[in-house]
């Protein structure tokens, strides 16, 4: 088991109703932490997180950095004591 | 599809209705690529070096064919002109109703040239035009003007949709802006001051005619598609509430704002960088024009309770800020209320001037003062008062500086009319001393509040935007937003999702113009685009839409060639201008000053920067020595005339 923690804004925010929030884990990976943020809050995450038809996860309008700032695919590992930050993809206005 | 274009010599009060034929839409798509040609075709009888503020310019509205079809993609009217900020190509959108309005009073595209003798405004009203007496109107606000047309031209046939300039285009300053129907802005370029110099205060439209589409069943069919899609998005639902303030938790996150004159990238406010706000003291949605299925837009009213500061805007009612506005507030001026942010957002609107080049101008001078560098004395030289204070943060002052620019009260507002660019040569000029590694703009002087150095592909945009450093022409989602999906499915690779290399940049620049200037000539909100229920494919999802208003049926190729011609036509209005690789540039602090805080610290744009822009070149077939575009590409877009031309204005590459 790992732990990794998961920061949310705007919309995520408003799905979770708290900031930031820690995961344990078996899998060291962005699938593993997907399934259980989406476990854990139901079809509003579910729809914002992920693209049904890809089955990946959702590009539009969302964006998933680690700390580094690399986007986030389910595919990446995650290191013990990780943080992700689940945001809008939006620019300009 | 045909439409109808109506010229209007403001000199001799002649106004005449043209019709844009089928093969305008075969070549130029419509909207911003209409407009282009419009121009493009006036300054081959009239002197391309003309003075921007002079009659012999041109303002053209145009709006594209899937505006006001019920497409429900959101509709914008496009200005287009020779900028008088920047000397340049300029142009500008703008949602709201006016656009649609237009189509409804029987136009699709106006053309207007000369100068009026006096103050005037235009009105049309179902196939009718007339150019009536401003003077009553003239030395009011956009909002008033606005609001004294909309009395006094009653609601038959329709309600009366406006385009009106403020005081700062009646001013002629550089940097004004039009404002449709008091709320929404043609910002960038200069676009109001065109209207100023015409002496052109508003054009009214009041219609109840329709618009007429290809196959109609076709069009409901892709709208319900549309639609659907839409409803399906979550992120969407999330955008409808906050609108493009959405960017700002991101934005701070990942440390891309522009604070203080881009001395950081984070604001410092504990209230402006979330968009909590909105939630607080959103009053309630509305759509901006009547063919969106998202409306984003929404409204505020301060009561005097949300802030000590609001007590002072008590009653107050706007547009909620958008991303840019409150970027320029909170960011570019270190403002730290929302009441005070969006109240920037509402008299920079009621002004008529951009907040972009506004805010820019003020922080400039906000730092030359952080530095010691103005003597109290030299403050009296340009403001003509003394002990002006230049505090961060401070809307007194910023108020008073804004005055300064629009009444065009002094040598500061004389001396940064048009931006910061050319505020800060002059200022140096004027004391004898170099000031411009203060100065933050790219290509054309034009500034632009956002963090550039980590964003290889935004820096570039803001180097080659044809209008002037612009996010918008190029906007880099690619790169910014780190899609492997997407440069997979553009170029194969994966590099243009990868901020640490310049590889596929410039590639992306060039691209995502080609799908920006599409989707600007199908008259369309980006916005829906960004978010991209469609796929992030105007060549190929938008595209079908195109077809079943106007009949033409393109492949999702010949879709991105069409978009390529129309950044060519943009391209080759300034080479005519003498603008050549030289002027693709910004600013020394983007260039050489390390970013200085956030998720990329330490990045300069010059590890990147002529890599990225060979690379640029390359993908447009420009020639990489000089810029100027080679007559082999021209003609493989189908643009030999446009090749004649540049030939004879010895701006063309003959390979």
């Amino acid at each position: 088991m790992i732990t990794v923690h998961a920061q949310y804004q705007s919309r995520f925010r408003e799905i979770t109703r708290v900031e930031k929030e820690s995961f344990e884990i078996a899998e060291p990976s962005m699938a593993a932490l997907a399934t259980a943020i989406t476990g854990k809050y139901g079809p509003a995450m579910t729809a914002l997180l992920m693209d049904e038809d890809s089955k990946s996860l959702n590009s539009r309008g969302t964006l998933y950095l680690n700390s580094k700032g690399t986007r986030m695919y389910l595919e990446d590992g995650l290191a013990d004591g990780e943080t992700v930050f689940f945001m809008v993809g939006i620019a300009g206005g | 599809m045909e439409s109808r274009l109506l010229r209007v010599n403001l000199t001799t009060g002649d106004c005449k209705v043209e019709t844009v034929p089928h093969a305008m839409f075969e070549r130029w798509i419509g909207g911003s690529g209409i407009n282009n040609w419009i121009m493009w075709e006036h300054f081959l009888t009239h002197d391309v070096n003309c003075d921007p503020r002079g009659p012999d310019n041109i303002f053209v509205f145009g709006v594209g064919p899937l505006a006001a079809t019920g497409s429900g993609s959101g509709i914008k009217g496009r200005i287009t002109f020779k900028s008088p900020c920047y000397g340049i190509f300029g142009d500008s959108a703008a949602g709201g109703k006016f656009p649609y309005m237009v189509r409804f009073a029987g136009f699709d595209y106006i053309a207007i040239t000369g100068k009026a003798p006096k103050p005037v405004y235009l009105h049309l009203c179902d196939g009718d035009v007339e150019i009536r007496d401003a003077s009553h109107l003239w030395g009011k606000n956009s909002a008033e003007a606005h609001n004294s047309l909309v009395q006094e031209l009653g609601d038959y046939p329709s309600l009366a949709h406006t385009l009106t300039i403020g005081q700062a285009g009646e001013n002629q300053v550089g940097i004004a802006s039009v404002v449709s129907d008091a709320s929404r802005i043609h910002a960038r370029g200069g676009g109001g001051c065109v209207l100023g110099s015409k002496n052109l205060k508003a054009i009214a439209v009041q219609g109840s005619g329709g618009v007429r589409v290809q196959n109609p069943r076709g069009l409901l069919n892709w709208s319900k598609d549309f639609r659907q899609k839409i409803d399906q998005n979550e992120a969407i639902y999330g955008f409808k509430r906050r609108g493009t303030l959405g960017a700002v938790e991101m934005y701070q996150h990942i440390g891309s704002h522009f604070w203080r004159n881009n001395q950081g990238n984070m604001f410092r406010g504990d209230e402006v960088r979330s968009d909590n706000w909105v939630k607080k003291y959103h009053k309630y949605s509305e759509v901006c024009s009547a063919d969106c299925y998202i409306a984003c837009d929404g409204r505020y009213k301060l009561d005097g309770t949300e802030s000590e500061k609001a007590k002072k805007y008590v009653g107050e009612s706007f547009r909620r800020p958008e991303y840019l506005t409150t970027a320029s507030a909170a960011g570019a001026l270190d403002l730290r209320d929302w009441a005070e942010v969006a109240h920037w957002g509402k008299v920079t609107n009621d002004y008529g001037i951009d907040n972009q080049d506004l805010s820019t101008s003020i922080s400039f001078i906000m730092e030359l003062e952080q530095h010691g560098l103005l003597s109290a004395r030299q403050k009296a030289e340009l403001f003509d008062r003394d002990n002006q204070s230049l505090e961060w943060g401070c809307m007194e002052d910023v108020e008073e500086l804004m005055k300064d620019m629009v009444f065009q009260r002094n040598r500061f507002g004389k001396f940064f009319h048009d931006g910061p660019y050319y505020g800060a040569l002059r200022y140096s000029e004027f004391r004898g001393q170099n000031f411009m590694k203060y100065a933050t703009y790219g290509k054309g002087g034009a500034s632009f509040t956002e963090e550039m150095r980590p964003f290889p592909t935004w820096m570039n945009n803001m180097a080659v935007a044809s209008r002037g450093a612009d996010h918008l022409k190029g906007i880099g989602l690619i790169e910014k937003f780190q899609r492997r999906d997407l440069s997979m499915k553009y170029f194969g690779r994966l590099e243009a999702a990868d901020l640490s290399t310049p590889v596929l940049k410039g590639a992306c620049t060039a691209v995502v113009e080609n799908q920006v200037a599409l989707l600007n000539s199908y008259g369309v909100c980006l916005f829906h685009w960004m978010l991209d229920p469609g796929g992030y494919t105007p060549e190929d999802y938008y595209g079908r839409a195109f077809a079943e208003v106007t009949g033409i049926d393109r492949t999702p190729e010949e879709l991105m060639r069409d978009g390529e011609r129309i950044c060519n036509l943009e391209k080759a209005f300034n080479s005519r201008l003498g603008l050549r690789r030289e002027h693709d540039t910004i600013c020394e602090r983007w260039m050489f000053e390390p970013c200085p805080e956030g998720m990329y610290p330490g990045k300069v744009a010059a590890d990147m920067f002529e890599t990225v822009l060979d690379e640029y070149y390359e993908w447009r077939g420009w020639d990489r020595r000089t810029s100027l575009q080679t007559e082999s590409r021209l003609k493989s877009l189908g643009m030999d005339d446009v090749a004649d031309v540049l030939a004879a204005d010895g701006a063309l590459v003959r390979a």
